[in-house]
This record gives C-alpha cells, sequence and structure tokens, in this order.
C-alpha cells in the first residue's frame, strides 16, 4: 500500500514539472519582452530573461512565476511609470537591473512594488534611480534578499529604499540602500527582521520605524545618513549588534528613540555620531553591552524616560557621556566602563569604589545655554567640573552610575 | 543706536520663515521635513517659529501644549497641491483620507479652499480647520 501510494506521488510530482514550462525572454524573439512573456506563462512556469536592454512601463506579474534575469537584463521605465509590480503569490524575482521610475508625484512610484501578497522573494536585484525601490503594501512572509538600491540623490525626488506599510513577518536581510529619503522605511509592520543590510548617505534615515511592533534589526550598518536609525512610535523593538557611524551634523543622531516602550539596545556601537542616542518619552527601555566612542554626546536621555537600564557600556572619548533637561529619577545606570572617571579601586574588584556621576555641570549648564559650548574644554569650565566632582550640589543625584568599571568591557 | 534699533524691530517681526526641506526638523516629532506636500509652521505672537512636517503635528503639538497657542498666534500649513507654500491654517480646506501618506500617519492634506480641496477628495472626507482642532 505504501509502496503504491509513494509511485502515485512520484507521477503527481512528475507529471507537475512537465507541466512547469521555462520561457525565455530575449530582444528580437517571440518573446520580446517580460509582459509577453508573463501572458504567455501559467502558473509555476519560470521565465529566464537573456541579457539586454527591455523597456518595462508597469509590467504586472499577475502569475505564480519563477522570474530569473540571466545576465542582469535591465528593466527601464524611461520616467514613465512604476517598473514592475507584483500582485501574485508565490513569485520569485531575482537578477534584474531596474531603473528610472517616474518620480515626485502624488503616487509613489517603485522599482518593484508588492501589494497584497504572501511568499515571494525579491532577491540579487540591482535598483538604480528610483523613485522608492522596494515597495511592499498589505503583504506577508515576503524576502527581500540581497538587493541593491541606489536613489534619485537629490533630496527632493527621493522616495524610501525599501518602504513597507502594514505588513508582517518580512525578511529584510543583506540589503544596501544609499541616495533615498530612508534605507528602509516600516510604517506598521509587525515581527519583522532586518538583518545585516548597509544604508549609507539617506537623506532622512538609514532606518526608521513608524508605529511598528515586535521588530528585530540585527548586524545593520548605519554610516553617514540625515540620522542612522528612527525609532518612533513602537513597541518591543529588539536592536542587537549594530554599526552607527559618522552620523554628523546638528539636529542628527545615531539613533533616535521618541515614544517607544519595552525595547533593548544590546551590543551596538555608536562611533563618531553628534549624539549616539537621542531618547524621548522611553520607557522600560534597556541599553546594555553597548560601546560609545568619540561621539559629542553618547547618550541624550530626556526626563519624560522612565524606567531605563543602561549597564555594562562602554564610553570612551565622548565630549559627553549623558545629558538630560531633569532628574531622571527612575533610570539606572550600573557597572559601565567610563573613562572620564576618576575613582579608585582600593580592593581591587575591577569596580570603583565610589560612584560616577555622568552628567557634568557643563552639559547641564549647554542645556540652559546652548551658546556655552564655546567655553568647551577652557580652564574655567574644567574647573567648574572638578569642584562639582568634589561637592556635588547642581548636577541630578540621581543620575550616578554605583558600580563604575575600572577597565572597558572587552567584546 | 540705529543699528540697535533696526535689530530690535526686525527681532520682533511675525515674519512666517519658509520651510527648508531636508534640514529643518519638526519640533514635535524630531523628523527631518522632507516632503513638500506637506508641512506647518506656528508663529507667536511675540515671533517664535516652531516648524512641524504636518498638519497632524502640529494639531499633536498645539493639543499636548495646552493653552501656550492662542488666537494671537498664526498657524500655517503647507498646500498639497503646489507643495511648500504656506497658507492661513484658519482658512484651509482639509481632506482626510487613507490614501494620503502624510508623514505621521494622519491621512491629512491642506488646500488653499474647499473648491480646490474637492478636486483630490476622492473617497476622503473634506474638513475645516475648526473640526480639526476640537
Amino acid at each position: 500500500m505504501k509502496r503504491i501510494s509513494l509511485i502515485c506521488l512520484f507521477a503527481v510530482a512528475v507529471t507537475v514539472a512537465s507541466h512547469a514550462r521555462t520561457l525565455v525572454v530575449a530582444v528580437d524573439t517571440a518573446l520580446p519582452d517580460l509582459k509577453a512573456a508573463v501572458a504567455e506563462a501559467a502558473d509555476g512556469d519560470t521565465i529566464k530573461v537573456k541579457k539586454g536592454y527591455y523597456y518595462s512601463y508597469n509590467t504586472l506579474i499577475t502569475k505564480r512565476l519563477t522570474i530569473i534575469g540571466d545576465g542582469y537584463p535591465v528593466l527601464d521605465a524611461n520616467y514613465k511609470e512604476e517598473v514592475v509590480t507584483i500582485l501574485a503569490n508565490g513569485v520569485t524575482f531575482s537578477g534584474f537591473v531596474l531603473k528610472n521610475s517616474k518620480t515626485g508625484s502624488m503616487r509613489d512610484y517603485a522599482g518593484i512594488r508588492l501589494h497584497k501578497v504572501h511568499n515571494v522573494t525579491i532577491s540579487n536585484n540591482r535598483l538604480i534611480n528610483n523613485f522608492f525601490g522596494i515597495y511592499l503594501s498589505d503583504c506577508d512572509h515576503v524576502s527581500v534578499i540581497g538587493n541593491t538600491t541606489n536613489g534619485t540623490g537629490t533630496e527632493l525626488t527621493a522616495g524610501n529604499g525599501i518602504h513597507a506599510w502594514q505588513c508582517h513577518d518580512v525578511i529584510i536581510m543583506n540589503n544596501y540602500s544609499t541616495r533615498h529619503r530612508d534605507g528602509i522605511y516600516f510604517e506598521f509592520v509587525k515581527k519583522s527582521r532586518i538583518i545585516s543590510n548597509t544604508s549609507e548617505r539617506n537623506f532622512r534615515y538609514g532606518l526608521h520605524f513608524m508605529f511598528s511592533d515586535d521588530d528585530l534589526y540585527q548586524k545593520n550598518t548605519f554610516r553617514n545618513n540625515g540620522s542612522g536609525v528612527a525609532v518612533m512610535y513602537s513597541k518591543r523593538i529588539r536592536m542587537f549588534d549594530n554599526l552607527f557611524i559618522e552620523n554628523w551634523g546638528s539636529s542628527i543622531y545615531g539613533l533616535l528613540l521618541k515614544d517607544i516602550t519595552r525595547s533593548q539596545i544590546v551590543g551596538n556601537r555608536f562611533v563618531r555620531n553628534t549624539t549616539g542616542i537621542y531618547m524621548e518619552g522611553c520607557n522600560l527601555m534597556t541599553a546594555n553591552d553597548n560601546i560609545f566612542i568619540n561621539n559629542g554626546w553618547a547618550m541624550r536621555i530626556l526626563a519624560n524616560c522612565e524606567n531605563g537600564r543602561f549597564e555594562r557600556n562602554n564610553f570612551e572619548s565622548n565630549s559627553f557621556d549623558v545629558t538630560t533637561n531633569g532628574l531622571l529619577n527612575l533610570n539606572k545606570f550600573d557597572q559601565n566602563y567610563w573613562d572620564k572617571y576618576e575613582g579608585y579601586d582600593l580592593n581591587k574588584d575591577g569596580t570603583g569604589d565610589v560612584p560616577y556621576r555622568p552628567v557634568s555641570l557643563y552639559a547641564q549648564i549647554m542645556e540652559q545655554i546652548p551658546q556655552s559650548v564655546m567655553l568647551m574644554r577652557s580652564f574655567m569650565v574644567n574647573l567648574l567640573d572638578k569642584v562639582e566632582r568634589a561637592i556635588p550640589s547642581l548636577t541630578p543625584e540621581s543620575v550616578k552610575d554605583i558600580n563604575p568599571k575600572m577597565k572597558p568591557w572587552t567584546r | 543706536m540705529i543699528v540697535l534699533l533696526a535689530l530690535w524691530i526686525t527681532a520682533c517681526s511675525q515674519k512666517p520663515e519658509a520651510l527648508q526641506y531636508g534640514k529643518d526638523a519638526c519640533v514635535h516629532c524630531m523628523m527631518t521635513i522632507m516632503d513638500r506636500k506637506f508641512g506647518a509652521e506656528i508663529v507667536t505672537s511675540k515671533g517664535k517659529i516652531y516648524k512641524f512636517d504636518s498638519a497632524e503635528c502640529m494639531l499633536g503639538y498645539i493639543s499636548e501644549k495646552r493653552g501656550q497657542f492662542g488666537d494671537a498666534d498664526t498657524y500655517l500649513v503647507v498646500n498639497y497641491k503646489s507643495g511648500g507654500t504656506l497658507m492661513d491654517a484658519r482658512k484651509c480646506a482639509y481632506i482626510h483620507d487613507q490614501k494620503i501618506s502624510s508623514p505621521m500617519g494622519g491621512n491629512l492634506a491642506a488646500l488653499a479652499s474647499e473648491q480646490e480641496a474637492k478636486t483630490f477628495l476622492g473617497n476622503g472626507k473634506l474638513l475645516t480647520w475648526n473640526e480639526l482642532v476640537k
């Protein structure tokens, strides 16, 4: 009985396989472009597009197809339309160059648009000079892997590199995004993962979350964007092992957090940013095992943040370690390494014997009078800080690390 | 003395300032103001300027700072149609429509008049300033 069912299964598999055809698209043949091939194909077929230059004015993929570019064929929308729109489940789209979508209109034109689909894979494409790169709306279980997207490069006509709206269970992995508004943008996106991507030189943010919950971003690099990452109005975001580097300028941040709760910032590196982390209205945050090097402000935590825990971080060569506009009563700093710590460790257990107060008096003054920045590193400021360290009177008493480490954490 | 006087006068002027797209940051949500179809500004009676990336952010800020702003202050919004130009917010017509992707998810567009708004209306809802600030 078992054997018969196996044979049946095999027979079914063979018939399915024999039904699935491979259509080849090439210039000056019976199938001169992708649109003709899609019309010809049936669900389950494969379309191979040979190397060449094709115009594609919003080619609709309405069937379950595997579409593969052979030697990076070019699909050009010539600034008239979107390039490709995928409207069927189970599509694989891989190995194309997509360029020149229409820009700057009431509609968000994209290189590849996905709408109301699931189990779609978009991989190894190169998107050049599109308004939006890859645009996902109302999708789930979609993978976007190994694509590069290079935007229009002008501030006013730049859309987002990878844009997801109202999606869940999406994976964004190994992509590169540059010269867009936001490298990667999530709005109402749940339970999704952003792994090992690079966003650089985008006009607004490298990565941007709005109203998105339960997402993870890990091992990404955010370099020289308007700001590195902005997480806003979201819950339970996990931010692990990312690099925030050279996000520099006025009102520019490595990581900007606004009205978020129960999120974790673990194992990240913040290097040469104007402000490493900026927090406003954030509750129940953990920031552990991070490294802050050469930032203007390592952390700016506004007084409306509550129940934060900041442990085992390294603070090295930052102009200011922590600044705030209030008391930060309910936040806890513990076991961090602060290079400005001047205490002693008599019992040699690796932990300083006197607490460290990361908010300097001068930082407090700066908070009130930003112009006083011109006194930075002056003799007066050093004197003020030294006196305040010896006899604390003006800096918030509650902001202190009672177990400051004598040596940086190695990792 | 004249220079000082001139400075004093300009310091008190209530002139609105154009939004610098790509440079200015929204006071309410901290985002850089990017989308030319949206944007808003408050010029207080003392001449202090607050910039926003969208009308919903301005509305949010006004309700958050309840009592700080009043009738003497000027509210301005950006024209959805022409983009970048500021108009008196109290005289504008507004459309609330899922299709309008304003920066803070408010789905709100400002237009110069009810007539102009009707050309963009679709399935959306037409609103006045007074209905918005309620």
